[in-house]
């Protein structure tokens, strides 16, 4: 079965990082791999890393590029790569995103993935204070 | 059908990795596998691990376990006994 890839592109060790907290609760994640990009690196060098990160982790079925920020420079560049059904990106990437793209085993097509991954990771935002009492809330609303 | 209720038991409670533990042993069921939060009337799919963090259960939380299909005797023996042990955790 064929798999959407994915790559994460943050600033720093982000992406890094998010790639191998992802990993220890989901296990082998050989279609998704992480470009960080240093605060001081040259733009080219960058676009080569991404490049060579599509590449790698394509499966023939498109690539999900997860960023940290849209207007930053790893979505910037990242963007260079858009291609529709072969490159897509979602920005503000977190961890609950990272875990859905890398657990959804069913055949999808990139758009459907993208929708699905900018979806969890904007419900995977909660005020946990209010979540978890839901009581005070009723009283307070 | 089968039905019950477990007590979150080990000390952090519901967490990824113990989460996690739970989504690999549902996966090797063909039943349909719900729990369910009673207090904030929060369900989850065992077999999927975003879901089953949302049930946010921390130790001594009740987890009511639903399963339903072919295996659903062994799957909701595993999955009982997966919680009483505290997910291989203290």
């Amino acid at each position: 079965m064929k798999r959407v890839g994915g790559v994460i592109v943050s600033h720093g060790q982000v992406a890094n990082e998010l790639l191998a907290a992802a990993e220890t609760v989901v296990g082998d994640m050989s279609h998704i791999t992480a470009v960080s990009i240093g605060w001081h690196d040259d733009v080219e060098i960058a676009k080569d890393e991404i490049d060579r990160a599509i590449k790698k982790v394509s499966q023939g079925v498109g690539v999900l590029v997860l960023t940290d920020m849209f207007g930053g420079t790893p979505t910037n560049i990242s963007a260079m790569f858009l291609r529709e059904n072969e490159v897509e990106i979602v920005t503000g990437v977190n961890l609950p995103m990272v875990i859905k793209l890398a657990s959804t085993s069913d055949e999808i097509g990139l758009s459907e993935m993208a929708k699905l991954v900018e979806e969890q990771g904007k419900q995977s935002i909660h005020r946990t204070g209010a979540l978890l009492e839901p009581q005070k809330l009723k009283k307070d609303a | 059908m089968r039905e019950g209720s477990v007590t979150v038991v080990n000390r952090l409670g519901l967490h990824a990795r113990a989460a996690a533990r739970l989504v690999r042993l549902s996966a090797g069921f063909t039943s349909r596998i719900i729990l369910i939060e009673p207090v904030r009337n929060v369900t989850a799919d065992s077999k999927s691990i975003l879901s089953v963090l949302t049930l946010s259960a921390s130790i001594g939380s009740l987890v009511l376990i639903k399963v339903e299909g072919e295996d659903e005797d062994r799957a909701f023996e595993a999955v009982e006994e997966l919680f009483r042990n505290g997910f291989g955790e203290q």
